[in-house]
Order: C-alpha cells, then sequence, then structure tokens
C-alpha cells in the first residue's frame, strides 16, 4: 500500500454510515422554499373544493338548499350526501371498526362537521359558495362532557347504530358506549390491593389536544375517464394503506389508483386517517373530469381532523409501607368523540395502553378502558407517540409521584426500587408485553449525576423555607419522568390495519458505477429519512450515502409499506432496509469470491468491499462490483445487483429514557420558567446522533407545548373555543426552553441493527417531567394532583385556591 | 352569558312603551341594524351586521315580543343565523318604573348564547361584545327617545 491508500477511518469517514452526524439532504430544498408539497401541485384546468360545515355541535338537517350556491359566478357542483349515497359513499369506514359520515347525513354530530362540498374554479368561488348554501338545522343538545355521556337521560348521538348491541370490539352497553376493552388479571390485582399496606387512588386526565402540522391535511384528485385511473396526490403518513382503503371503499382497482405523498410538513398523526376531504376531492374529480384540490385552513385543521388524547385515567397503585409496588388498576374514559376513527392497529381499541406499567416491575395489573361518544370530532391519533403510549407514561409517571408522596419516599428513590431490573430482559409485563431490553438503574443514576438531583432537591428545600418566610413569591418543582415506550408497530402476529399486517419495506436498486436508490415503504414528514436510511445501507454495503438517493410516498414505485407513525420507521422499514442491503452484500460476495478466484467463505467485509482473508492486499471494493454485476457477472448468475426486503418484525421495541425538569412558578401570576430540562434516551443504536437531538428537540417542545397549554378545548354547548392559534397554545422560539440532551445505548436485541426509534420518545417522556414539576412544585401546599394543561391562568388559579396569591 | 343594567330616559312610561314596541325605534337603536320588518303584532324579522373580533357577519333573524305587560314589561327575544359565521340568540327582560311622570328608568336583563365561528374565534372577545352591544342598544334607545321628546318631528324617523 502507498501513501495515497485511504486509511480505514478515511474510507469509513467517506461513506458517512450509521453514528455519523451527516448533514440532512432533504435540507438543501427545504431551506430554500424548493421543496414540493401538495399545494404546490398544480393541474391543468384544477378546481378547488371547500366545505360547508355545521355551527351545531348536535343538529337534525331540516333540509340543504344548493340552489343560489349553484348561481354563484364559478361554483361548478356542490356535493351533499344525496349525492354521495349514489355513489355509496355518503358514509365510510374508521380504522377502528367504526363509519363515519363523509357528508352529514340526516344530522350532524359535532361543531365543524363537513355537510357539503363546493367544487369551484378557484378557492375564493368556492368560499362564496359556501355562503351561498342554505342549510336549516333543527339544534339538538349537545353532549360535551364524558362523564355523563351514558347517563340514562343522555341524547342519542349515533342513530345509524340503533339496536346494536355489538360493536367492532364486543358488547355495547349504552347508546353512546363504543368499547370496552380489558387486560390482565381482575381477581389477582384485586387481591393484591386488599393486601396492600399503602395505596392511592387519583382521576388524571390526559386532555384532548391536537397534532397541528404546519402543513394541514389537503389533496389533489384526479380522475381520468379514458384510462379510468385515480390519481391523488395527498399529505400522507401511509399511501399504500390510503391505496387499499380507496380500492375497497370506491370499487376502483388497486392498480388504477396512484397514490403519492411527495413532501409533507409534518405529520404527527394527523396524516395517517381518510378524511371526507379525500372523500369529497376524488368524487367531485370523477364527477366534473377535471383535477380537485382540497386544501384545509387551520380553523379546519384544529376543529375537525383529528384530534388526540382525551383520556380521563382512574389510576390505582397498591404498595407495601417501604415502596415496593404490589399491583395496579387503571380505568380509562376514552373521549372518541361523533365516531370511532382512532388510528390504532385493529385489534387495538386502547392502543397499547397497556404499557401502562412502564418500567416498573408490577407483579399484577388489570386495565379497563371504555370509550364513549360525544358531541365532539373524531380522532385519536398517535400524536407523536406510539398508539395511546403517551397516556400511558402520563398516567404511571404521575401515579409513581403520587405514590412517593403518600409514602413520604423521594420520587427518584421510589423508582429506583421498583424498575424492571437489566437482567429481567426479556421481561414479561403483567400486562402481556415482553419487553425486549433495558438498562433502566443506569440510565436513571446517570441522569441523578448529570443533573447533581440530591443538590436541587437540597435547593427546593431551601426555597421553600424561603417561600414560608415570605422571602420569595416563586415555588420550584422538579419533575422526573422515567418512561418506556413501546414502538415499531408491528408483528403481524397481533398488528394489522383493516387486516393489512404491519410489515414493511425496502427495494435497492444499485447502477452499474457504483451509485444506487432505495425505494421504502414509510414516508418522512420531516423526520430525515432521506438522510439516515442512506445511512444505514452506507454501512451495510459500502457505497457512500451520498451516492444513494432515497425515495418515498409514490405507490407505484415504493414497495407496499404501511408508513410512518408509531415510531415504526426504524424499528421496521429500518430493519428491511438493512435486511435488503445483506441480500445485495451476499450477492455481491459471490462475484468477489468468482473475481478473487477464492471461495466465498474466504472473503470477509472490509468496510465497503471484500478482502480475501489473511491476503489483505487482494480486495475488491463495492463500487467495482457493481459494474461487474451488470457487465460481466460469474457464468449462471442473473445480471444486475438489487433487492426487495419485507420486514415482519418479531417482536415491538422499547425504546426508554429519563427526563427532568426543573421550574420556577410565580404564585401570584402563575407564570412559570423552566429553569432546566434535561433528556436521555435509550433508543439502541443510533443512526445519526444529529437527528436525534433535533427529533428530540421537536418532541420536548411538542410535550412542553401539551403539558403547559395546548388545548382543544369545548364549551358547555359544543363551541370549540380554541380553534384557531390565537387560542391554541403553540410554542415559538420565545417560550421554548433550551434542552439538554445525552443518552445511553442499549440495543435491541432482536433489530437487524439494534435501532428503536426515537422521534415520538421526548413527547412520551417530556410530557410527565413538565406536569410532575408543576405538581411537584405545589405539592408543600398540600396538593396532591393538578390537571394539565398547567398554563399561567391555571396555576393562578391553583395557588388561589391554595390561599398563598399575595 | 347573561348581564344586566338600566337606563334612565326623560320621557313619560306610556312613551317609552311605546317606542318598545316600535319597529322603526328599534331598526334605529339595534346596533348594526339594517332591516327590522314587522310581520304580526308581535313578530319581526331582522337583518343585523355584527362584528366579533376577526369575524364580520350578517345575521338574518326573527326578533319576537313576548309576556307582554304594558306598559311596564316585556320579553324581546331574537335569533339569528349568520351562515358559515354562525348563529346568536338571545333575550331580553325589559322592564320600566315611573320615577318622575317625565322620567322612566329601564331596566334589562339580557341572556345570550352564540355558536359556530363567532364562538370558537371569539370565545375571549364575546362577553364583552354582548356587554357592549346591549349596553348600546339601551343607550342609543335612551338617547333617541331623548331626542324625540324634544324634537317630536323626529318620532317617526
Amino acid at each position: 500500500m502507498n501513501d495515497m491508500t485511504p486509511t480505514r477511518e478515511q474510507r469509513e469517514a467517506r461513506l458517512e454510515g450509521m453514528g455519523c452526524k451527516r448533514k440532512r439532504v432533504e435540507d438543501v430544498r427545504f431551506t430554500q422554499g424548493k421543496g414540493q408539497y401538495v399545494d404546490d401541485v398544480k393541474l391543468p384546468g384544477m378546481l378547488h373544493g371547500d366545505f360547508v360545515r355545521s355551527p351545531h355541535p348536535h343538529a337534525r338537517i331540516v333540509s340543504i338548499n344548493t340552489e343560489k350556491a349553484l348561481q354563484v359566478p364559478g361554483v361548478l357542483a356542490v356535493l351533499t350526501a344525496e349525492t354521495l349515497k349514489t355513489v355509496n359513499l355518503a358514509w365510510m369506514p374508521t380504522l377502528a371498526g367504526d363509519v363515519q359520515m363523509v357528508l352529514a347525513d340526516g344530522k350532524v354530530l359535532f361543531q365543524n362537521q363537513e355537510v357539503a362540498f363546493v367544487v369551484a374554479t378557484d378557492r375564493y368561488a368556492a368560499d362564496d359558495g359556501i355562503n351561498a348554501v342554505e342549510v336549516e338545522y333543527e339544534p339538538l343538545p349537545a353532549l360535551v362532557d364524558p362523564f355523563t355521556s351514558m347517563n340514562d337521560d343522555a341524547p342519542v348521538l349515533r342513530e345509524d347504530l340503533a339496536g346494536k348491541t355489538e360493536g367492532a370490539h364486543g358488547p355495547r352497553r349504552h347508546h353512546n358506549h363504543i368499547f370496552e376493552w380489558t387486560v390482565g388479571d381482575r381477581d389477582l390485582t384485586d387481591a393484591a390491593f386488599r393486601k396492600a399496606d399503602v395505596t392511592i387512588k387519583e382521576m388524571i386526565s390526559y386532555h384532548r389536544t391536537h397534532p397541528s402540522p404546519l402543513e394541514t391535511c389537503q389533496c389533489v384528485c384526479s380522475f381520468d375517464k379514458i384510462r379510468g385511473e385515480l390519481t391523488i396526490y395527498g399529505t400522507f403518513q401511509a399511501p399504500h394503506v390510503i391505496r387499499t382503503v380507496v380500492a375497497l371503499i370506491a370499487k376502483i382497482p388497486e392498480h388504477k389508483i396512484h397514490v403519492i405523498a411527495p413532501d409533507i410538513g409534518g405529520g404527527f398523526g394527523n396524516k395517517v386517517g381518510a378524511y371526507p376531504g379525500y372523500i369529497c376531492a376524488a368524487v367531485a374529480s370523477i364527477v366534473t373530469g377535471k383535477p380537485v384540490k382540497w386544501v384545509e385552513d387551520r380553523i379546519e385543521n384544529l376543529t375537525a381532523t383529528s384530534f388526540a388524547r382525551d383520556y380521563h385515567m382512574t389510576t390505582e397503585i397498591a404498595a407495601t409501607n417501604d415502596g415496593k409496588v404490589t399491583g395496579l388498576r387503571v380505568h380509562v374514559l376514552a373521549d372518541h368523540g361523533a365516531f370511532d376513527a382512532c388510528a390504532d392497529p385493529s385489534k387495538w381499541p386502547a392502543g397499547f395502553f397497556n404499557i401502562v406499567t412502564g418500567s416498573y416491575d408490577f407483579p399484577v395489573a388489570h386495565l379497563s378502558v371504555d370509550g364513549v361518544y360525544t358531541n365532539k370530532a373524531p380522532g385519536g391519533v398517535a400524536y407523536r407517540c406510539s398508539f395511546r403510549v403517551t397516556e400511558a407514561a402520563y398516567c404511571i409517571e404521575r401515579g409513581m409521584d403520587i405514590l412517593a408522596q403518600k409514602l413520604g419516599m423521594d420520587p427518584a428513590e421510589l423508582r429506583l426500587k421498583n424498575f424492571v431490573k437489566a437482567e429481567q430482559f426479556p421481561y414479561n409485563s403483567a400486562l402481556g408485553w415482553e419487553y425486549d431490553s433495558g438498562d433502566y438503574h443506569t440510565a436513571m443514576r446517570q441522569m441523578m449525576e448529570k443533573v447533581d438531583y440530591a443538590g436541587l432537591r437540597r435547593e427546593q428545600a431551601e426555597k421553600r423555607e424561603a417561600f414560608k418566610r415570605g422571602e420569595t413569591r416563586e415555588v420550584m418543582g422538579i419533575g422526573i419522568s422515567f418512561f418506556t415506550e413501546i414502538v415499531g408497530a408491528g408483528p403481524s402476529k397481533n398488528c394489522d390495519i383493516l387486516g393489512i399486517a404491519m410489515f414493511d419495506s425496502c427495494e435497492i436498486r444499485l447502477h452499474p458505477t457504483g451509485a444506487g436508490i432505495a425505494r421504502v415503504g414509510s414516508k418522512s414528514q420531516g423526520q430525515g429519512h432521506e438522510t439516515t436510511w442512506a445511512q444505514i445501507i452506507a454501512t451495510e454495503i459500502g457505497i457512500p450515502s451520498d451516492d444513494i438517493m432515497i425515495e418515498e410516498g409514490n405507490t407505484d414505485t415504493a414497495p407496499y409499506g404501511l408508513g410512518t407513525y408509531g415510531s415504526r420507521s426504524t424499528p421496521v422499514a429500518g430493519a428491511a432496509i438493512a435486511m435488503a442491503a445483506r441480500k445485495i452484500r451476499a450477492k455481491a460476495q459471490m462475484i468477489a469470491a468468482y473475481k478473487l478466484e477464492v471461495h466465498e467463505d474466504d472473503l470477509e467485509w472490509d468496510i465497503d468491499g471484500f478482502r480475501v482473508k489473511g491476503l489483505p492486499e487482494k480486495y475488491l471494493g463495492m463500487k467495482d462490483i457493481c459494474w461487474i454485476a451488470y457487465n460481466s457477472p460469474p457464468p449462471g448468475m442473473e445480471p444486475g445487483l438489487e433487492a426487495v426486503s419485507y420486514y415482519d418484525p418479531p417482536n415491538m421495541t422499547y425504546p426508554f429514557g429519563a427526563y427532568l425538569c426543573v421550574m420556577d412558578i410565580d404564585v401570584d401570576t402563575g407564570v412559570y420558567k423552566v429553569k432546566r430540562f434535561y433528556a436521555l434516551d435509550d433508543c439502541g443504536t443510533r443512526i445519526n446522533p444529529m437527528i436525534i437531538d433535533g427529533q428530540v428537540h421537536g418532541g420536548l417542545t411538542e410535550a412542553f407545548a401539551i403539558a403547559m397549554g395546548q388545548e382543544i378545548h369545548y364549551d358547555e354547548n359544543g363551541n370549540v373555543t380554541t380553534g384557531s392559534l390565537m387560542d391554541f397554545f403553540m410554542p415559538t422560539a420565545v417560550e421554548t426552553p433550551v434542552w439538554e440532551t445525552d443518552f445511553t445505548v442499549t440495543p435491541s436485541p432482536h433489530h437487524p441493527i439494534g435501532a428503536k426509534g426515537v422521534g415520538e420518545s421526548p413527547n412520551v417522556g417530556g410530557v410527565p417531567a413538565f406536569s410532575n414539576a408543576v405538581n411537584d412544585a405545589f405539592s408543600f401546599l398540600g396538593t396532591t394532583h393538578i390537571q394539565m394543561p398547567h398554563d399561567y391562568w391555571r396555576n393562578w388559579k391553583v395557588a388561589k385556591e391554595l390561599g398563598v396569591v399575595g | 352569558m347573561d348581564m344586566n343594567g338600566e337606563e334612565r330616559i326623560n320621557a313619560p312610561i306610556e312613551a317609552v312603551w311605546r317606542a318598545l314596541n316600535d319597529p322603526q325605534v328599534l331598526r334605529a337603536c339595534i346596533p348594526g341594524c339594517e332591516s327590522l320588518d314587522k310581520t304580526s303584532d308581535t313578530q319581526m324579522t331582522a337583518r343585523v351586521v355584527l362584528r366579533i373580533g376577526p369575524i364580520k357577519a350578517g345575521f338574518d333573524g326573527m326578533v319576537e315580543l313576548s309576556e307582554l305587560n304594558p306598559p311596564n314589561s316585556y320579553v324581546i327575544s331574537g335569533e339569528g343565523k349568520g351562515g358559515i359565521a354562525g348563529f346568536a340568540k338571545g333575550q331580553a327582560n325589559v322592564s320600566l318604573t315611573e320615577e318622575e311622570p317625565e322620567v322612566t328608568l329601564l331596566t334589562y336583563v339580557v341572556s345570550a348564547e352564540v355558536g359556530g365561528k363567532i364562538a370558537q374565534l371569539g370565545s375571549r372577545l364575546i362577553d364583552s361584545t354582548a356587554r357592549k352591544l346591549a349596553a348600546q342598544f339601551f343607550s342609543n334607545f335612551g338617547e333617541h327617545l331623548t331626542k324625540t321628546i324634544q324634537e317630536p318631528h323626529l318620532a317617526s324617523a
């Protein structure tokens, strides 16, 4: 070897493979305004559709008169439920086994429900058309409070379900009841509570909020009558599922439907489901023979498409006097709104809420969830979390703090005492999950050391004394959260969406010159897949990540995948990418063996090519192998170098983390200051530390928003009072605290590269850390549990009720 | 929301009562009222343009008088639909007391409810706007009457 030969480090660095802080390649276009979003799609002759929406939360529709609207210049058509009935599309199936009105059929069940769809030559004409549609309503009493939904005299919301005592998930007890879901051993759990030294019981609410991505939901549908083909450009987190659903409900052959998800400006769960806008735009395109665009405005997005949370969790923990937990009992009242449109794997009506035992070794547990209808928008999506996992983490992390308070124990000490131990993995939880790997004690102790936990508690004790002496008006809170997530849905043995198993896929095609393209069944909404997927391939097959193009979102070219949500991309699609790459490497090894005239077993992989064992100068690089694969493959071998992998994961992955928030709250104004926020994440193997940091920053910012004020609030008449960004808290750089990040690495034993997924961990772990900090700040004044969100006004009300406002 | 208030009017109770039943007077005094037409002795149709926060909308609705106890009290209620802006309804219990022969005390208790987009966007503004509108109506009314007493040619304006 001469001096010009690159060193191993240089060859490694040139690949920019796994573990490298590779800059995001997609940002080249995003930061220059060159992204191509759905609203950038402009087709010749394209029309615009917009909705007439109900001002009432619950009303009978007496009549809809579209005559005047059709006379508005530019208005070409007005769709109503009656129009849609002619093509059998007035109702559509939901992902949760319910049905949902596409356009109001006979009555409306939530404010801003879609009533009619006006199609016009431009958006302004459509808006004028909307104003001219005359709808006569007969208002009915609105059901807003889920706790009264199953009263005997509660109004009947879903007349279409009259007499149906069996729903998609078992028996219904009441006309507003959707399902009851139970897990765990009730008798053993009840027995544990009877024997317990100490028990706590608290109703912990996780309020309704909304994913509110920067780009709202939208689509362009174009039906070609001659070819009988429907093309849909849309903001879809799961384009293939959308294509299959359209094929099933619109009865168009699946190969004649082209679904294209271009660049997406944030999803956070909002863009998983199918919405009336998609159906109406498609029908309008079929009716008019022209492309039809539908773009939600901000109010429509916040009030009509896919809320999140709204779980009311009665939480009980049994424990011994010295703080060992002996049982967990949780009952959830789940407010699903007017239709059960939760985006969960089909067999899981409450998602993976049975991860609620968290990071703790509960010997027994029992969980029951009742889903109910109210006059609110449908949804129940996983807003930057795996399905209902953030609700579960909030429930158990608040519960543990409440127990610590009752025991007079430090909340960190209580957690350390009850963690599942490293040697217990794989660990079978009392509610049925097999945790793949973890080392909770190490992560917790690293966090406590880095933040000087003991020092913080001393500072707090001093501050509390100073408060009592009247020397300060601020109370200090320390919020701990130690969460275990369950992500990567999921194994076909227990996960499907409408019968479609939740695998994912990758197809890699290398070109003769040693560059290539990889198409993946996932769909980035900002996660940086174009960067990280190429890094996995670079490490696996030794082609620099800059030479691999990543393509997602076009159902004609991408292999079938279930898309991106629930932190499933790295656990599932990431595994498919590694497996496809390994198939390529296996073929490359055969080629190298032939060319180097040795047996395959005599070769070893060396960063970017194969080397003959014991003869380091006999080497063939991947770039050369690509050329050979096409132009002079070994006799009998097919030319080309490409591979496809469909990956059905054997288990979920279980990322975890230790978070801590330090907060001061002024009791006279309720104003809080986040003094410090530390987040340690263990997501297994780390593909790109810079992107992980970015994901954690984003997730923590959303957690901060949710815990400290972001809410979809309904008044007692069923009006949404937080329907715009004036009232719906969206933190900017001004409000957002500084984030400190840290990590440990406990690889997943069953994942090809040991990665677990990270995008949603900070939202799951962040919310309880903030809420625990607020609760911890006030606890010495006598509070046990303060409901979220903790905005200034509510903090001030708490202080006022405690009698400490000066 | 509920609001109440009072207005002292320099006019005899009979004149105040007549004005309270006169669509032309009501039209002149209801803030933003573009039309008010009698359809029966106790019913009128109205069009009112209102601005609450970012929303300006025309409301078409019905106004009805009930519980008439001349010249002492009645209930005036209205319901208006503002298309995509939403809807509003409300009623006012109005009572008159003769303080002096030429001075009448008008007291009112108003309850109002709004729904739709105005309720969503204007939630923080609705209470104050409704209070302002109610006060404005009754002060317009007082002013109008005082003027017509002083300048009778305006009576049918």
